[in-house]
């Protein structure tokens, strides 16, 4: 079935982000000035103010930081509700949204804030492939 | 160069007015649009002050402020038009403050208009350049949120791991916040009569609400509705010299931790740590010298939190003001006293009403005072206000003195 979700507008300076996921690994940018990771991608680097910056493979490993369960929907999404979305501490550094995975919307107090997660990627076309966490095993 | 604390009470609130329909007016036959709410709060405000819209000569407003001084005709000496969600009108107060304070200008009109139900997301004004993408939207836009409740969700989750606190510990906000407004014939929630899902509610009736975004039912969540109000800001020999009480500003601050909620640090702490931090040093007052406040209540979570920021309850307590009755009529500390943006009015920005019933509740002329309604009236002499912008992105603070 042909993906019928919201996709992010390819922005300038993102090519290696889509490039990586198409081979199903997640970038994130890094600073060369300062060492740290950051997400969203940024001009320059919102720690140090360095514009110095590098395109690095990420672990795909990380923590639920915190999480909801969507009721209300629309679109594509509204098909699938109710549903939990998540914020992901990285293993690197910095937080990602998600939808999450490999959990059971109906059972929100089952689910544990820094349960480990990983990464994996969902096709919308041969270009375009997008990042969601699923709950793993520790 | 005045330093902060000499900006204390430089200035005073001298004048609060609404439009003349704020609520769901579609139902009642109506269709005003946004700048219909500006003006008519405009033309009430300068009516009530007796302040002529001509000598205003400063300019506030979220968005608005060229469009509303062609429209009035005027040629201001300062013009902000500061648009940062619902605490723009707070800020906007700290800056007239601050513009007032060094000269500038003498008296200044803050200005709300939004039909934000007649004409959904027609209230707020400016933003980036057509076409462009914004990074941001890499980290948000595949993830299926669906506006403000889908966010802020994620704060209660996060608070309640963080403090064993429970949603039915956030009902008792919405439960207490509505018996204020079933003081306050103004409110949407007034009565079955002005709402059919108005009137007293319970914690049982909040929890058994349709559910928005676990672990937020309905009413754990603000209306979406129409509002217009304004403010004329004047320096002390102006504000001496009218027929209306003049509400002091003695503090101001206002901060930011994030734009995008993905950018938050703690989802149960806001920038209002700094920017109350900031209010109370120009005040030189302390939480403990706090009458009442007016905390913009988004969701029963912003609330909580924001107490809890403003020195109000201690971090993970802030709940416990509205669950043992601090908050309700009759209790030592009121908040909310127009029935917050759960149960009186909230138009997308919620920023003006808070400053309305802050400078009604200090200058006498709260509810009760107009319609006999007992206990509208707290006879507070000081209040802290805070409005938050975005998602629990950015606030401003006032404290405000009789």
């Amino acid at each position: 079935m042909a993906y019928n979700k919201p996709v992010p507008r390819k922005g300038q300076h993102h090519e290696p982000f889509w490039e990586g996921a198409k081979q199903g690994k997640l970038m994130v940018p890094r600073c060369n000035d300062c060492g740290r990771v950051h997400w969203y991608p940024r001009l320059i680097c919102p720690y140090c103010h360095s514009m110095n910056l590098r395109w690095d493979e990420a672990s795909g490993e990380g923590r639920l930081y915190t999480y909801a369960v969507q009721h209300r929907a629309f679109g594509g999404w509204g098909e699938e509700a109710p549903y939990v979305t998540g914020f992901i501490d990285l293993a690197e550094g910095d937080r990602m949204m998600t939808v999450l995975r490999g959990v059971d919307a109906s059972k929100p107090d089952e689910i544990q804030i820094g349960c480990k997660v990983r990464v994996e990627f969902e096709k919308v076309d041969d270009e375009t492939y997008i990042p969601f966490w699923r709950v793993v095993e520790e | 160069m005045p330093v902060a604390h000499e900006l204390s009470r430089a200035a005073a609130i001298v004048g609060a007015a609404e439009s003349n329909e704020i609520g769901f007016t579609p139902e009642r036959g109506l269709r005003i649009t946004s700048l219909q709410h500006h003006i008519e709060a405009i033309k009430n405000v300068s009516d009530y002050t007796g302040i002529p819209i001509s000598d205003i000569d400063g300019v506030f407003s979220a968005g608005w402020s060229s469009e509303l001084a062609e429209h009035l005709g005027l040629r201001p000496s300062y013009i902000d038009t500061t648009s940062v969600g619902g605490c723009s009108f707070q800020i906007h107060v700290h800056h007239a403050l601050a513009a007032i304070a060094s000269g500038i200008i003498d008296i200044a009109l803050v200005s709300h208009g939004e039909a934000g139900r007649s004409y959904r997301g027609g209230g707020g004004r400016g933003g980036g350049g057509r076409g462009e993408v914004s990074p941001a939207e890499l980290a948000t836009a595949a993830y299926g949120t669906f506006g403000a409740p889908s966010q802020y969700a994620h704060a209660m989750v996060r608070h309640m791991h963080a403090y064993g606190t429970t949603p039915e510990d956030f009902a008792h906000i919405a439960v207490v916040t509505r018996q204020w407004a079933t003081l306050n014939p103004r409110a949407v929630m007034f009565s079955k009569e002005t709402d059919p899902n108005g009137g007293p509610i319970t914690v049982e009736m909040v929890q058994n609400g349709p559910m928005i975004a676990w672990p937020m039912t309905i009413a754990h969540c603000c209306m979406v509705c129409d509002h217009g109000g304004a403010v004329i800001v004047a320096r002390p020999e102006i504000a001496m010299s009218l027929r209306t009480n003049p509400v002091w500003i003695a503090g101001a601050g206002e901060s930011m931790g994030h734009s995008n909620m993905v950018e938050m640090a703690d989802f149960t702490a806001t920038s209002a740590a700094r920017s109350s931090k900031t209010a109370y040093e120009m005040a030189s007052m302390g939480p403990q010298d706090m009458d009442m406040a007016m905390i913009y209540d988004s969701f029963t979570i912003t609330a909580a939190i924001t107490a809890e920021m403003l020195g109000l309850a201690p971090r993970g307590k802030g709940h416990t003001l509205w669950k043992e009755g601090t908050a309700a009529p009759g209790g030592s500390l009121p908040i909310n006293t127009n029935g917050g943006g759960l149960s009186f009015n909230h138009s997308g920005m919620y920023g003006m009403q808070l400053l309305i019933e802050a400078y009604r509740q200090l200058s006498q002329t709260a509810e009760d005072g107009v319609n006999g309604i007992d206990g509208k009236q707290t006879d507070s002499q000081t209040c802290i206000v805070n409005g938050t912008g975005g998602t629990l992105s950015t606030t401003g603070t006032l404290i405000l003195e009789a």
